[in-house]
């Protein structure tokens, strides 16, 4: 599979999607709600299928942004689903860890720092932060720097 | 005390404690145990428990999850013991300084078990092996 069927691939989900940015040939944003962003990363990493890299969180101020990384190989070509999470005050999101099992300590990760809950996840424990680290402080949120 | 330091001198047993360093004073500590520099033929000796040591070589910035394990280890230390406080993290924090999980520099850590602990600093980023042979030449001709 080519660059163009990589292309065709991904415009089959157009209609679920805000936006498509495309800075460079090889670089793909995807812009979604986060009541999407299960359904599209279970088709780009099963029906692709496109190497889930990593996910990683922001703190947007008017929201919370969670981006899923994926490296399609053959083209060197990385995607990017961005999912944006509306809700300041109880921001959720669908857990991907159910269909992809990698992506289980990244999701424990953000939850810690950002307390995004994500649902459905298998085994929500606390990972990186100190075992005395107070309950409901989320040290990467712009509130509390 | 005095013969108890200067049978101390003659041949430090350290022990290397890493509260949260990055690896690259590690990797100058390990280098310094290796053939290149080879200290143990000066009698300085890595052990694997606080209980046999005579120093501690600290590295690393002392995060939350840190500080409580560093300052068991340094009360498990046979005293007198000096502490070797290894690079620019550990001596005042260096780039780590804002950062949300870092309580403080290691003597700071130290000193709250004992006020009147023997704290020496080797800065540098990493430092290289030579001055972290040459700081602890310094620091026990002092002592």
């Amino acid at each position: 599979m080519n660059q163009e069927e990589l292309n065709k691939k991904l415009e089959q989900i157009s209609d679920k999607l805000i936006a498509v940015e495309r800075p460079l040939e090889d670089r793909v944003f995807l812009l979604c709600e986060s009541e999407n962003s299960y359904q599209l990363n279970k088709f780009l990493f099963e029906d692709v299928p496109l190497r889930f890299v990593v996910a990683t969180g922001i703190d947007a101020e008017d929201c919370f942004e969670v981006l899923y990384h994926y490296s399609y190989d053959q083209t060197g070509c990385i995607v990017t689903l961005r999912a944006f999470i509306r809700d300041r005050e109880k921001p959720a999101i669908e857990s991907i860890s159910p269909f992809l099992p990698g992506a289980e300590w990244i999701e424990r990760e953000m939850h810690d720092i950002l307390g995004i809950e994500f649902k459905n996840h298998p085994d929500m424990r606390r990972l990186i932060l100190a075992d005395d680290w107070p309950e409901g402080v989320y040290p990467l949120r712009k509130s509390s720097s | 005390m005095s013969w108890k330091i200067s049978a101390l001198k003659k041949s430090p047993w350290v022990f290397h404690v890493n509260t949260g360093a990055c690896n690259n004073c590690d990797i100058e500590i390990v280098n310094l145990l290796t053939p290149k520099f080879d200290v143990e033929r000066f009698g300085i000796k890595l052990v694997g428990s606080p209980r046999h040591a005579d120093a501690l070589l600290v590295t690393g910035v002392v995060t939350q999850q840190a500080a409580p394990r560093l300052q068991e280890v340094y009360r498990q230390t046979a005293k007198p013991c000096v502490v070797f406080v290894i690079g620019a993290c550990a001596c005042d924090k260096g780039i780590f300084t804002t950062g949300y999980h870092v309580v403080g520099p290691v003597d700071k850590i130290i000193k709250e078990v004992d006020p009147n602990a023997i704290i020496a600093y080797v800065p540098g980023c990493p430092p290289k092996p030579e001055a972290i042979i040459s700081g602890v030449v310094k620091a026990l001709s002092t002592l």
